[in-house]
């Protein structure tokens, strides 16, 4: 039986589109734009200047600080500028900027091939450290980070996370379809850092090619097994994960280190695999171009900094009815105003809508009328309505109280609501407020004391 | 390029709007409103086409003069039309659900704000206004021509029903009666997710709970189907108090709602002079809801579950993912238990009183026609034939006339001899109504004598019937019946002379004491 979790919604999952479509190798010829802050934490620091020369797989801006990450040039050529230019986040951000030469050289070993078995645990996480590898399911968080808890011997679990219950998007799907020894090497190296460890790669139901690919790949491997997972979103919710893998809930505002688990997204895994075993840094990563809006809905092996607007162009372009570009799927993604913005290490898809469906919701809002979907239907087990009305009220206190600071913005209960209540986005805003808020009474007690 | 609309994620929303969910409630009611208008005529459709047309017209107009937005196309006032309409008698003045409804939404709805906004059920607010306002109409219903009880109220009266029939709805009542097309309805809710189902879950077990415990006919399959397809249960359990505005948002919450609404009407049917209080326990538990939603906060998923010790990897392998307790449910039966454990205490606690008290009433009266009895006690068999010869509404079908045996006690002398029997009958064809007496039989079936219980005949004239010398011609004979002598002067043992001027008096007790008779031959002797 596959794993179920509490609440949840089922919205189509609409990966008929492009999940038959293999991957396209796509080679940028335009001018390729790297913002500094593509992970969590502090961002890159430059190590080139303007006129530089580089090349594919160089290091053009190391981390700064334990909280941060490498950048490296996906192209070969010059730089043009280090300035600000417009993200995909919708706030422009500072950038190198890198003229491509259409030569792509790569830098001296690029490509060069090591067994990991022959490493030690620290070289493992040096070379994780040094390819500038970050959480690419979505958060970009540096993966160096997660793979040094305080206590290794405590982590038991190693999860690959294939779940990918976004609409839409594929190319999870297909890592693991084409390439399934690239997932189950990088489970194995991770292996390699902890010794209580077992390894897991949990896969939604409706991808039975992957399950099939993945299952044979670690066949004879008695310390990796497979987890099939229902249908649903959020399914790849990595507190959903942890429970689905351990049993157990993980608390308010704790990680999955806390429960003995590290999850990662299978590109994750399959980057440091490249990284480890390939001495390849993070460069080029797989990329879902659907929706209705697309001509040729298909997935990509695309180099990090290309424009959305090339690849995009690339798969065929956009249908004239567009109304939604998102880079993600359209649970989470983010919606952007024009295709001129760079694609980052965490960005998976680029799903084009030809409906505005929450346009069309604003048409038809009424009153919260407390049918009671939402609570239903929030994984986190949160009351969302409640939550609402505190925020509507400005009542900081109300919505600390009722949790709000555990929501995972999901977006299932504004899915579901029949009244068409903008309830994310009114979190969205309003988190931010309660937690520093919540931060600032914190203190205020400790001070206190 | 053009500009792409740009808005915070998540950017799909689910085919359910309000307007779906309030036709989901439409077309559950559809079924049980064929059926009334099928069942009750054109009248009835004329009433519920009233009740929602002024529904409709109301917020229309309050919306137009109140500048507000015209929220008729959320379907909202449709559904309140409607569900006032279910529960109304069908035969009611077409003025009766337009005051309703105009009420149900001007005064509950649209004062407060509009869809959501309202604290109690709208039609059911318009409902208990009506009931209020228009009592006698509002109880008045007519059935094949006929006003009658409906089938609750003769329940309550202690008569018999048939509960197919009363499930199917080929029955009185309001217009909204087949249980069965309620049903139907109700399971369509439920499966499209459109009502709280822990609310009329609560509602249905903590009633039937409470009624079996503390009803007449305790857990009787029978007695328990008719009570729960009597009234408005189903029809407020599952369309009425699982209102989403008026109900609570979190599954605790539901069920202490549920549980309260059970309770009440349980309450209500058992101990009000109501037939039914279906309504008013709705609507009084619609009042705790903001209470209930302010301080129910459900446990978000894990909260205070981090840093606990990690089980072994034994206690992981039996351990099954994804399986929450059902807590929900276990509070579910923690409320029904307590409530239960708490009304059937009381009622045993009572119950031996209120059988004392019965008695005692009665007690005076057989020690008079039971001459040498020390002691009056039920006894079982002959107890049970009773319930048998009384399972029609009038004794031998109306054999005697409108008369009932009420209870039969066996008198024993000090020793435990059975001295006699004493009877409690009663005539419903008195002159004024209904005459209740005691008859007394001996042990070798002669008949000692009666004594009035109840009697409130003509004075002067039939409350004669009361006098010793009168009486005294039932005393001492053993006979198989007597026969009323209108004319006077009897001789023969079996002939009772009319009380001059009140034959009706007269024939009342002669047909009450034969029935005593008639049952002591054919069930004591």
């Amino acid at each position: 039986m596959s794993y179920k979790f509490r609440g949840g919604v089922h919205p189509n999952p609409n990966k008929e589109l492009s999940k038959d479509k293999p991957f396209v190798t796509l080679l940028p010829k335009g001018e390729m734009v790297y913002p500094l802050n593509m992970h969590i934490g502090k961002p890159s620091r430059p190590v080139v200047k303007k006129n530089d020369e580089v090349k594919v797989g160089q290091l053009i801006a190391e981390a700064d600080g334990f909280v941060s990450a490498n950048v490296y040039a996906s192209v070969s050529g010059k730089v043009k500028a280090i300035d600000r230019r417009m993200t995909g986040a919708s706030v422009p951000a500072e950038c190198i900027v890198v003229t491509n030469d259409g030569l792509y050289t790569p830098v001296e070993g690029l490509g060069e091939r090591t067994d990991y078995r022959t490493l030690t645990k620290a070289e493992i996480l040096d070379k994780v450290k040094w390819a500038g590898i970050v959480g690419l399911g979505g958060a970009g968080f540096p993966t160096h980070v997660k793979l040094a808890p305080k206590d290794p011997s405590e982590i038991r679990w190693i999860v690959a996370n294939g779940a990918e219950c976004e609409p839409g998007i594929t190319c999870d799907d297909r890592l693991m379809q084409e390439h399934p020894e690239w997932v189950v090497d990088g489970v194995r190296i991770v292996l390699q850092l902890f010794d209580n460890a077992k390894g897991v790669i949990a896969i939604e139901e409706n991808k039975p090619e992957a399950i099939a690919a993945i299952e044979k790949a670690v066949e004879g491997d008695d310390r990796i097994s497979v987890l099939r997972l229902a249908v649903r979103y959020p399914q790849g919710g990595e507190r959903n994960l942890v429970h689905a893998v351990t049993g157990m809930y993980m608390g308010s505002g704790a990680l999955p280190a806390s429960l003995g688990c590290i999850v990662d997204n299978v590109w994750t895994l399959a980057s440091i695999y490249k990284a480890v075993c390939e001495n390849t840094p993070l460069f080029e990563k797989g990329f879902t171009v659907t929706g209705e809006g697309a001509n040729a809905p298909g997935n990509f092996l695309i180099r990090i900094g290309t424009s959305v607007a090339e690849v995009l162009e690339a798969a065929g372009g956009m249908k004239e009815e567009t109304k939604k570009a998102l880079l993600g799927g359209p649970m989470m993604g983010l919606a952007i105003p024009n295709t001129n913005v760079p694609l980052v290490k965490a960005n998976n898809a680029l799903y084009l809508m030809t409906e505005d469906e929450v346009e069309q919701a604003e048409a038809e809002q009424t009153n919260c009328i407390r049918c009671g979907r939402c609570i239903r239907s929030c994984p986190m087990g949160l009351a969302p309505q409640q939550m609402m009305l505190a925020a509507k009220r400005g009542d900081l206190d109300r919505f600390i109280a009722l949790h709000g600071l555990d929501c995972i913005q999901c977006g299932c209960c504004t899915y579901t609501c029949p009244a068409r209540q903008p309830l994310v986005p009114t979190f969205k805003l309003f988190k931010p407020r309660a937690m520093a808020y919540n931060r600032a009474k914190q203190a205020a007690e400790k001070g206190g004391k | 390029m053009s500009m792409l609309n740009v808005s915070s994620s998540p950017h799909l929303r689910s085919p359910h709007n309000t307007s779906r969910e309030m036709y989901n409630v439409v077309l559950a009611l559809l079924p049980a409103t064929v059926f009334g208008v099928f069942h009750f005529g054109l009248h009835a459709l004329l009433v519920i086409l009233m009740s929602v047309v002024t529904a409709c017209g109301t917020e229309y107009v309050f919306d137009y003069i109140a500048r507000r937005p015209n929220t008729l196309w959320d379907l909202s006032a449709v559904v309140t039309g409607l569900l006032l309409a279910l529960c109304l008698p069908p035969s009611v003045p077409l003025y009766i659900p337009f005051a309703g409804a105009l009420f149900a939404i001007l005064f509950t709805k649209c004062f407060f704000g509009g869809l959501g906004q309202n604290f109690m059920n709208p039609a059911l607010a318009g409902r208990v206004f009506l009931l209020i306002s228009f009592g006698t109409a509002m109880i008045d219903y007519s059935y094949d021509g006929v006003s009658g009880a409906t089938p609750l109220a003769t329940l309550n009266e202690g008569g018999t029903v048939s509960v197919l029939k009363m499930f199917l709805g080929f029955a009185s009542g309001h217009i909204g009666v087949s249980v069965a097309a309620l049903c139907v309805g109700a399971a369509y809710l439920i499966y499209t997710d459109t009502i709280k189902w822990k609310v009329p879950a609560a509602t249905l077990v903590v009633f039937v709970i409470i009624m079996g415990i503390a009803g007449p006919g305790h857990f009787a399959p029978l007695y328990i189907g008719a009570e729960l397809a009597g009234g408005g249960l189903i029809l407020g359990a599952f369309f009425m108090a699982t209102d989403p505005v008026t109900s609570p948002m979190t599954g605790l919450g539901q069920l202490i709602y549920g549980g309260l609404i059970g309770g009440l009407a349980a309450l209500f049917r058992l101990k009000s002079g109501m037939a039914d209080g279906m309504s008013y326990a709705i609507i009084t538990a619609n009042l705790i809801v903001p209470l209930l939603d302010k301080y129910i906060i459900e446990e978000p998923w894990g909260v205070g579950k981090p840093g606990q010790v990690l089980p072994s990897e034994e206690e992981m392998a039996n351990k099954k993912p994804g399986i929450a307790i059902p807590r929900s449910a276990l509070v579910l039966c923690l409320i029904t238990a307590i409530a239960g454990v708490a009304l059937g205490g009381v009622y045993s606690l009572t119950k031996d009183t209120i059988e004392a008290n019965q008695m005692a009433a009665n007690l005076a009266a057989y020690q008079a026609v039971v001459p040498g009895a020390e002691n009056f006690a039920y006894d079982e068999a002959i107890s049970a034939s009773l319930e048998e010869a009384m399972a029609g509404d009038y004794y031998a079908d109306g054999a005697y006339g409108k008369t009932r045996v009420n209870e039969v006690v066996a008198g024993t002398d000090a020793s435990g001899n059975i001295v006699g029997y004493g009877l409690s009958v009663t005539s419903m064809e008195g002159f004024d109504g209904e005459i209740t007496l005691a008859l007394g039989i001996a042990a070798d079936g002669t008949v000692n004598g009666i004594s009035f219980t109840v009697i409130n005949e003509t004075a002067g004239m039939g409350m004669k019937a009361d006098e010793p010398e009168w009486k005294a011609q039932f005393e001492g004979v053993k006979v198989d019946s007597f026969t009323l002598n209108k004319s006077g002067g009897s001789t023969a043992d079996n002939e009772i002379d009319s009380v001059s001027g009140a034959s009706i008096t007269s024939g009342a007790v002669v047909n009450a004491v034969n029935t005593g008779l008639d049952f002591y031959h054919n069930y004591i002797q």
